[in-house]
């Protein structure tokens, strides 16, 4: 197998299953020059990804949620890491219980911005990844805290990209299931924000949650439907 | 009404009858208007079609030919016959008396 087939190949996984193997197919029959078969493919991966865009979903999941999320969610990764430094042994209930919470907040906010990334662009997540990485390179190149490791900026990152397969995988959570996950973010929140523990734009992460609750519904339907 | 190339894809797809699918297609237009078809316009192209219910598509058998992978077999539907006929008529009206229409009739162009 030559390389420029193998690069089609490579090509052709950005298109949806059942059009891969036509196109494949397509080139086997034509007998074509492998280089042009590459350039082909790519035209066609092209315009399928351009009309994707079309749609305002990409949009919102890429600049609404990815972009602004990885800067607010760095920054509340770092807030865990330094409240984590910051606790007075096992006496002083009070940090451990705020820690908790943070702890908390961030796995909720990473996981339900990750999730619902994944469901709104499932064929466009490579931008919506791109966008949240970005940012994340450039804070961890320019990071300048000398107690903190530059990792701690990434703690989000886990419950977020399981949250973000969990999305593609397009998962179904119950009307219930989101509502107790919503109210108890918002919950968490609002102790938060009453112990000055909550910098206001970070009330922003809270669509995510509310998204999955409004969606539910849907989702429900579609379950009784198939 | 029909695009330029929306017209070519559905009369190639009807003169090849039950054998229409994408590389058989790309063929005859490459034979017939002596343009190289790209897989892009093409499967656009028929997408969009089909949306507007000119054309059915369907996955069809795989061959070893093919490597083992499956066609995508395509039948113009009444409404994209019309829609194709509609295209015809038109260039037809609006080619009248044009100097290339009138000399390839053996008229004068005056």
């Amino acid at each position: 197998m030559s390389l420029g087939w193998s690069l089609t190949e490579v090509a052709a996984h950005l298109l949806h299953h059942e059009e891969r193997e036509v196109v494949l197919g397509d080139l086997s029959e034509a007998h074509e020059s492998t280089w042009h078969g590459l350039l082909d493919v790519l035209g066609l991966v092209t315009r399928r990804q351009l009309q994707l865009w079309q749609n305002w979903r990409p949009w919102l999941s890429g600049f609404g949620l990815a972009l602004p999320s990885s800067f607010l969610l760095m920054g509340a990764s770092v807030g865990v890491s330094t409240a984590y430094q910051s606790l007075n042994g096992p006496r002083d209930i009070d940090q451990h219980l705020l820690f908790i919470c943070q702890v908390l907040l961030l796995a909720a906010w990473s996981w339900s911005g990750g999730f619902v990334v994944g469901k709104l662009s499932r064929l466009t997540l490579w931008a919506s990844v791109l966008l949240c990485l970005t940012p994340c390179l450039f804070c961890m190149v320019r990071f300048r805290i000398p107690s903190l490791s530059r990792a701690s900026l990434l703690l989000f990152l886990l419950p977020a990209v399981v949250g973000a397969l969990q999305g593609v995988r397009r998962i179904q959570i119950s009307l219930k299931a989101g509502f107790a996950l919503a109210v108890s973010v918002t919950a968490l929140m609002v102790f938060m924000c009453s112990s000055g523990r909550l910098w206001f734009v970070n009330w922003s992460l809270i669509w995510p949650v509310w998204y999955i609750v409004s969606t539910a519904p849907h989702a429900s339907r579609e379950v009784e439907r198939s | 009404m029909l695009g330029e190339f929306e017209y070519v894809l559905i009369t190639t797809a009807a003169g090849l009858g039950g054998q229409a699918y994408g590389a058989a297609i790309r063929e005859q237009i490459a034979r017939t208007t002596g343009r190289k078809c790209s897989l892009g316009a093409l499967y656009t192209t028929i997408d969009r079609l089909e949306t507007k219910g000119l054309l059915k598509t369907w996955m069809g058998d795989a061959t070893p030919q093919r490597g083992g992978r499956a066609k995508r077999m395509i039948r113009v539907t009444a409404k994209g016959v019309q829609a194709a006929k509609d295209f015809y008529d038109a260039v037809t009206r609006v080619s009248h008396g044009a100097s290339w229409v009138v000399n390839q009739t053996g008229g004068s162009a005056g």
